[in-house]
């Protein structure tokens, strides 16, 4: 292949062929062709799951009182009275043109559902994580640099707080001292971002401390133990030591570069958990993103906007993990993903 | 540089680094983030179970409307009375027990049935190891909560469904530990061995295997169990979990999540509980493990 394109006349190398030549796009073509089958098992886990429940949504939309009649007209109107195989199919030939359906029930197009929710949720993730990873990162290399010393202590404590915590427990508490009893924060409701930037982070600090606390504590252990260990053990921190380099500088230049690899991969893997957390913690503060409406679906058995929420997030868990891996390759030039010189 | 230079050198010439203070709690102190947390944990487990049986309490149901609503240390109610007039403590009591089963009914079913096809599947590894490991896979891929809340929703409110529904969250988890640390032991001498004097596969798994991966699935079972409480309750969140009347101690802070404002006990107590028990859980995990040197 390589070689049929060096003997192509006229090949010369031009930006767009190296980049595209580059491992690093090799490696991201070949994760998301694989990650195709794996999005494709997600979406028909999904169908599966839900035309496994008990009921349909017509029943569900038109309540206990409804008629059997009525319940079969509107599923006439649905199209609930298809063989699973052919709405799946519906659904899946939709996807392919960028339409993920329409509501069953409000009638609202999917994708306008999430282009106004997934906004609040992605702005409250990232709040979340840029946070904890921030704080995370300075209190383990302050836990680390005196190992069973004061702040060492304070980080053991704190991470076992957060890893033992209940997020929903953290949330009601939150939201009981700083906005019932404080009044620092406001206890439910969400402010746009372009409506007034100042009130929208106000509206969004407890439900991001309540997420975000549990991956703090969680990142704060593992990077605490790594870079302990690294100090430990490895020879370049004793090269360092000994040609005289300052412990605050090898701490920070040599040991935390190593230990971000773990704390890499755990992000990489915590963003999949976190569908769960939104689910919880937004109705608890009334956000309007999306985990609310994914609960109200589930109960009213609203195929096409579960669906879309699962896709979203498991593209979002797809590529987070493959921008880690790429990530591994720029902090680390010895890993080149080049499957020839792999032994 | 608080080491100085020649220290790091060792009489024979080695390099030598610097070693970490040990944690100045050791022996006694040690045992006592074992004993402390365990011992905890069964008298509370014991309080649970056996309070109600030998010394009366009020019931946790059916509560009269007159006495509802009582502040804490009201007399006869040491913990108060929810809004229907329910006596908290003794539904603290009876919610301990439904958090106690969930636990460790869900951490039990992870632990067997996780750890047999994790087990299964790394020592024999092939078609089986491929099939096992992309369910496992997928199970863990997609938003197991969606999972669980389909299942509670199918299957109706009950304790038994809650934990069949979070039984979802257990076994994959315990699958890829099983399964990781088997393969860890499969290039070990001690496995060969058994392999080359004729030992029929499940006799090594039984006597080989799990007596080696065990300290590593206890550990993490612990863990497990606080886990499985924690989302118990986030079942009663979303109004799946134990229906009432019935009561554990997730659902009891969902219920008093709508008066937090007016009477934040409600949310507290059940809430100091819920976080003692997971704590004690996780101190009595991480002593084990550095114990058993579980990494």
């Amino acid at each position: 292949m390589a070689v049929a394109e060096e003997l192509r006349p006229g090949a010369h190398t031009t930006l767009t062929r190296r980049v595209a030549r580059s491992p690093g796009a090799r490696l991201a073509a070949r994760r998301l062709l694989a990650a195709i089958p794996v999005l494709w098992g997600v979406t028909l886990l999904t169908y599966v799951v839900m035309n496994l429940l008990p009921g349909d949504a017509a029943q569900e939309l038109l309540g206990a009182n409804a008629t059997p009649a009525e319940v079969h007209q509107l599923e006439i109107q649905l199209h609930l009275n298809e063989p699973f195989w052919v709405r799946y199919g519906h659904w899946l030939g939709g996807l392919f043109h960028g339409d993920l359906g329409t509501s069953l029930a409000s009638g609202q197009n999917v994708t306008t559902i999430l282009g106004e929710r997934l906004p609040v949720t992605g702005e409250l993730l990232i709040y979340a994580f840029v946070a904890s990873i921030a704080l995370a990162v300075g209190l383990a290399v302050l836990a680390a640099r005196k190992p069973n010393g004061l702040a060492d202590r304070f980080s053991i404590t704190v991470s076992m707080t957060g890893l033992s915590v209940a997020p929903y427990v953290l949330a009601l508490i939150l939201i009981y001292l700083f906005a019932v009893r404080l009044r620092w924060f406001p206890a439910i409701g969400y402010t746009a971002l372009t409506q007034d930037p100042g009130a929208n982070l106000r509206s969004l600090t407890l439900p991001a401390a309540a997420i975000g606390f549990p991956l703090f504590s969680v990142y704060t252990r593992l990077l605490r133990a790594d870079i302990v260990e690294q100090m430990q053990r490895e020879d370049y921190i004793v090269t360092a030591r000994a040609k005289g380099m300052k412990p605050w500088r090898i701490l920070l230049r040599h040991a935390l570069p190593n230990s971000l690899f773990g704390l890499i991969t755990l992000v990489g893997l915590n963003l999949g958990t976190l569908v769960g957390a939104v689910a919880i913690i937004e109705p608890i503060f009334s956000l309007p993103g999306v985990g609310a409406i994914l609960i109200q679906s589930i109960n009213n058995h609203d195929v096409p906007v579960v669906e879309g929420i699962v896709v979203v997030f498991a593209v979002v868990v797809v590529l987070a993990n493959l921008l880690t891996d790429l990530l591994y390759a720029v902090l680390d030039p010895r890993i080149t993903y080049d499957e020839h010189s792999a032994s | 540089m608080s080491t100085p230079l020649p220290d790091l050198l060792a009489p024979d010439g080695a390099l030598q680094v610097q070693r970490i203070p040990r944690p100045r709690t050791r022996g006694r102190a040690r045992n006592l983030r074992i004993w402390l947390p365990a011992c905890f944990l069964v008298l509370l487990a014991a309080a649970c179970f056996g309070w109600p049986l030998v010394y009366p309490v009020p019931k946790p149901t059916g509560g009269s409307i007159l006495n509802s609503g009582l502040p804490p240390l009201s007399p006869g109610h040491i913990f108060g009375t929810d809004p229907v007039g329910n006596d908290i403590f003794s539904r603290i009591l009876h919610g301990g027990q439904v958090s106690f089963e969930v636990g460790f009914g869900v951490t039990a079913i992870g632990l067997v049935v996780g750890g047999l096809l994790g087990m299964a599947a790394g020592y024999w590894g092939g078609i089986a190891d491929a099939i096992i490991m992309r369910v496992l896979d997928v199970l863990i891929a997609f938003p197991a909560l969606v999972l669980a809340l389909a299942i509670a929703e199918g299957l109706g409110p009950s304790e038994l469904h809650v934990i069949w529904a979070l039984s979802f969250f257990s076994v994959p988890a315990f699958g890829r530990i099983a399964r990781g640390g088997t393969i860890a032991l499969r290039g070990q001498t001690f496995m060969l061995a058994a392999r080359l004097s004729g030992t029929k596969g499940w006799r090594i798994i039984s006597r080989h295997v799990i007596p080696n991966i065990a300290p590593q699935l206890m550990t993490f079972s612990l863990l497990g169990v606080g886990v499985a409480m924690i989302l118990e309750g986030a079942l009663s969140f979303l109004g799946l979990g134990i229906p009432l009347p019935e009561a554990s101690w997730g659902s009891m802070i969902a219920y008093g999540q709508q008066t937090i404002s007016a009477s934040p006990d409600l949310v507290l107590i059940p809430s100091a509980f819920l976080f003692a028990t997971v704590v004690s859980l996780n101190v009595l995990g991480d002593a084990l493990r550095e114990r058993w040197g579980v990494r």
